[in-house]
């Protein structure tokens, strides 16, 4: 195997020498994860030894470390003996952590997007992608490269945090969650920074995108700053209650399945087309969903009593309502025809077809998916409403909480639909993007918003605008006001007569594609496949993944 | 009994097809029905003036781009729905080199080694008979930045071969290499067919294609317009030989005894020395040269010429530009 050049010293100015040392240090790290073997990503070991010649990442590491040598110095000099006795040490681990946020929030996330960047401009990328590498090993190894520069900035700064530590004034377990906070900022900031990556095709959206993420990754170090300062001031205090560790764990959960989700999304952004692109993005909704009712269920029931039950549940229908309209703009703006090699894998059972169908990819399937989740969403709060309406609070009222549930419902419905149907008639006669399509969507929501706001100004005398059925079309200020003055403010009993038939019309007028795609059967593989599967893997038997194949193994027989 | 795929088991299947391949840019038709095979052990020529949809043909073979309509198969898998299958047997040498900053010749294809899923002793010696084999082995610890471009030529070929594909697309491989390495690229490619390979190569240098190619395909605007070896090809497109005739003295009676024979055309003259086009295959010629002595006339010379793969491309193709 290749031996990282250690000699260059050899060819280097005396003022290089100490860059060259550093190199060597550095060039063990490279021979030791060479000897952690073949298996690692073929990306994360040559961006290792790129990042290892880099005059850039070199360049920054010793910017890093010099910085927190000035910085230790000075504080050392200020404070001179105090040093000694005072509890200084919570004030310099705030230092070093706005030192350390620099190459974090900024450096890292901003190479990954670069590196993946760099591949399209200098025609590596086509190169790599028609390697054997699928596209999520593409991602993983941009990512873990990512991780490799963190670990060694962290490990520039780390001396300098032992020294906090001997200061006093702050315990490990602050510096520990300090820098667990870090990483995983970082890490996801760079995954953000990928699936920016993925998008930028063209020139032009590439310098909006990278405009973009440069100001949003100044915005996270300087609030990443702040946030972590306030962190340790009060630590002392956050690390005794049981709701942080619990909020934490909350946080990991939404971070783990957020994290899968994206990486998910930018794998499917620069897979083949052909490629099942949506259901395992699907699955990950779901999972998500339940991750997220999970969470609702175990905080209610660690309490005595039900009478926060309300509030869950308007606060779920809430968060829920939104995440499936903004999951089911991008999913009805799919494409409609399936590939051949998605058809292979379609569910076959009776069973299979009716609950899995909804993971197969296209706009009818992801109109039904979300409408679905979001069902069932409503119909939980509405059980438990008809369970338990004596024992919950009156904030929300019990029919503030009905009407919001069935409206909300209703609106999600109807504005997916709408949207899905304005989709597909447009594609008669143009090509219509997933991100076109969300736009439309989008467009959509703005002009139920706005049409009737601007009738009802140009017919008032005054130029004031009152609440009427003339904005039942705009869901915002519908729901605001259900929410805040109660259902009587928008007539709620009225609009629901007219918003809840509304909806089942416009899910019984998408009902025709929708069934178009449920046409869809599963075909044969391709003689030529099923004969290198048969090499390959001699004994074709496959275990079946869920109990509806067995049933229809068994009814292959 | 023809399977999903169109093949009679028994028959010797392609390792390249191109099936009803049909690719638009909207208006612009860079490719246009095009279907040929190419087999085990073959070397396809692809001739073709700019823009002629050589390129175009060739990234969709390599999963880089998809047809508008049909299909193409490499070793019987579709480009389309199994790209990750055809990926694993094919090779492909775009026209432009994709560089990576501070890397060197032997990370550069350790790393595509890996990136085809290759192991430890595996790669390695993968990497190794690479090098060997375009004699790459003094550069290896170069940075590929500072390599000349007869040198990243190579090394982009060593790149396409580095997990032993049994198809090799190589677009215009030839450009930016001196004789010598035009030789030893020649060499190389003949050297690759020996081993059972399908080669698949675009060049604009004609004569270069003739000696290795197997077969050529002619294409221009998209179509394809002629298939087969050089010769199949010539003798289709009614191939006239040239023919030089020089007379002892003036050439004007004889000018006007051959502008009465009927499978002579664009005859011109210049004192002695005379050139046209023949009809008919070298035993007509001699006939007509044995006619030509009969009636008197006196000839120093008599020379013909077989068409060549520039005349052909140049009779076959038409110079249309879209
Ligand atoms: N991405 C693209 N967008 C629009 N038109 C394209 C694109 N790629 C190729 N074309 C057009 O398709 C036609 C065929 O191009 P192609 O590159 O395949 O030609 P070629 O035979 O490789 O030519 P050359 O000998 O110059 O390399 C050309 O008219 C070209 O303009
Ligand atoms: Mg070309």
């Amino acid at each position: 195997m290749t031996s990282l050049p250690s000699s260059n010293a050899a060819n280097s100015s005396p003022s290089e020498s100490r860059v060259s040392s550093l190199v060597t240090v550095l060039s063990q790290i490279g021979a030791w994860l060479e000897a952690l073997g073949d298996r690692a990503n073929p990306i994360l070991v040559k961006e290792t030894r790129q990042a290892l010649k880099s005059r850039q990442f070199t360049g920054t590491f010793f910017i890093v470390l010099v910085a927190c040598w000035i910085a230790s110095f000075a504080v050392v000099a200020i404070s001179g003996p105090s040093v000694y006795y005072g509890a200084e040490g919570s004030t310099m681990l705030i230092v070093y952590s706005a030192i350390l946020a620099f190459p974090l929030m900024l450096i890292v996330p901003y190479s990954a997007y670069r590196s993946l960047a760099a591949e399209q401009e200098d025609n590596t990328y086509d190169l790599l992608s028609i390697t054997t590498l699928t596209t999520g090993q593409i991602i993983a190894g941009k990512l873990g490269s990512a991780v490799v520069q963190m670990l060694v900035y962290l490990s520039a700064v780390s001396p300098c945090i032992a020294f906090t530590y001997l200061l006093r004034g702050v315990d490990a377990l602050t510096i520990l969650m300090v820098l667990v906070y870090f990483f995983l900022a970082s890490l996801g900031l760079s995954l953000l920074a990928l699936m920016a990556g993925t998008a930028a095709k063209v020139r032009y959206t590439q310098v909006i995108l990278s405009v973009l993420l440069v100001l949003g990754l100044a915005w996270f170090f300087f609030a990443s700053i702040f946030l972590v300062g306030g962190f340790i001031q009060e630590s002392y205090s956050f690390l005794r209650e049981t709701w942080f560790w619990v909020g934490n764990l909350a946080f990991l959960t939404v971070y783990v399945t957020t994290f899968a989700l994206i990486h998910a999304a930018a794998s499917a952004q620069i897979a083949f087309s052909s490629e099942n692109r949506s259901t395992p993005i699907r699955r990950i909704m779901f999972v998500q969903q339940a991750c997220f009712v999970g969470w609702v269920a175990g905080a209610l029931s660690a309490e005595d009593t039900l009478k926060d039950l309300g509030g869950a549940i308007f606060a779920s229908a809430f968060f829920l309502g939104l995440y499936w309209y903004a999951m089911g703009a991008l999913l009805t703006s799919e494409w409609p025809y399936l590939s051949r090699r998605v058809q292979r894998s379609l569910p076959q059972s009776k069973m299979g077809r009716m609950f899995l169908t909804w993971f197969n990819p296209g706009p009818g399937t992801g109109y039904v998916f979300c409408v679905a989740n979001l069902s069932m969403i409503a119909i939980t709060g509405l059980i438990l409403i008809g369970f338990f309406s004596s024992v919950m609070t009156t904030n929300p009222s019990v029919d503030q909480l009905l009407y919001f549930l069935l409206i909300g419902w209703s609106y999600t419905v109807i504005f997916l639909g709408v949207g899905r149907l304005l989709i597909s008639l447009a594609r008669r006669f143009v090509y219509v993007s997933m991100t076109a399509g969300f736009l439309l969507h989008v467009i959509l929501l703005l002009v139920a918003c706005g049409l009737p706001q601007i009738l009802a100004f140009m017919s008032s005398p005054n130029g004031s605008v009152q609440y009427g059925l003339l904005h039942m079309t705009n869901p915002i200020w519908t729901l605001y006001l259900l929410v805040n003055n109660g259902s009587t403010a928008i007539e709620a009993a009225t609009l629901s007569f007219i918003l809840i038939p509304a909806a089942l019309i416009v899910l019984l007028l998408n009902m025709r594609s929708v069934s178009a795609e449920m046409q869809y059967q599963r075909s044969l593989l391709p003689t030529r496949v099923a004969e290198e599967e048969a090499e390959l893997h001699p004994e074709p038997e496959a275990k079946a993944s869920n109990p509806w194949e067995e049933e229809e193994k068994a009814s292959e027989q | 009994m023809s399977n999903a795929n169109g093949f009679h088991p028994g028959e010797r299947r392609p390792l390249i097809e191109l099936r009803r391949l049909f690719r638009y840019f909207g208006e612009t038709r860079a490719v246009e029905d095009m279907s040929f095979k190419v087999y085990a052990g073959e070397v396809f020529g692809y001739i073709g003036p700019n823009g002629a949809g050589k390129t175009t043909s060739m990234r969709i073979l390599a999963t880089l781009d998809e047809p508008t309509a049909g299909d193409a198969f490499v070793d019987g898998f579709s480009v389309i729905d199994d790209p990750d299958r055809v990926r694993r047997r094919l090779g492909f040498m775009p026209d432009y080199f994709g560089t990576y900053q501070n890397v060197n010749v032997r990370e550069y294809l350790d790393f595509f080694a890996r990136a085809y899923g290759m192991r430890g002793s595996e790669r390695r010696r993968a990497v190794g008979s690479v090098m060997e084999f375009t004699m790459l082995n003094k550069l290896a610890e170069k940075p590929i930045d500072g390599l000349s471009k007869g040198m990243k030529q190579r090394l982009c070929l060593g790149r396409t071969m580095i997990h032993d594909p049994a198809v090799l697309i190589l677009d215009e491989p030839a450009a930016g290499l001196d004789p010598r390495a035009r030789i030893e690229l020649r060499e190389m490619i003949a050297q690759l067919a020996q081993q059972g390979k399908a080669v698949l190569i675009s060049s604009h240098i004609l004569t270069e294609l003739a000696e290795i190619c197997d077969k050529v395909g002619i294409i221009e605007t998209g179509q394809l317009l002629a298939v087969g070896t050089v010769d199949e090809i010539s003798a289709k497109s009614q191939a006239k030989s040239q023919v030089r005739l020089r007379t002892l003295d003036d050439s004007r009676p004889l000018r006007a005894w051959l502008s009465q024979q009927n499978d002579i055309t664009n005859l011109t003259a210049e004192a002695e020395l005379m050139t046209f086009n023949h009809d008919g295959g070298q035993k007509e010629q001699a006939l007509l040269l044995r006619k030509i002595v009969e009636a008197g006339f006196e000839v120093v010379e008599f020379a013909s010429k077989t068409k060549s793969l520039e005349d052909v491309f140049l009779h076959v193709t038409e110079g249309r530009i879209q």
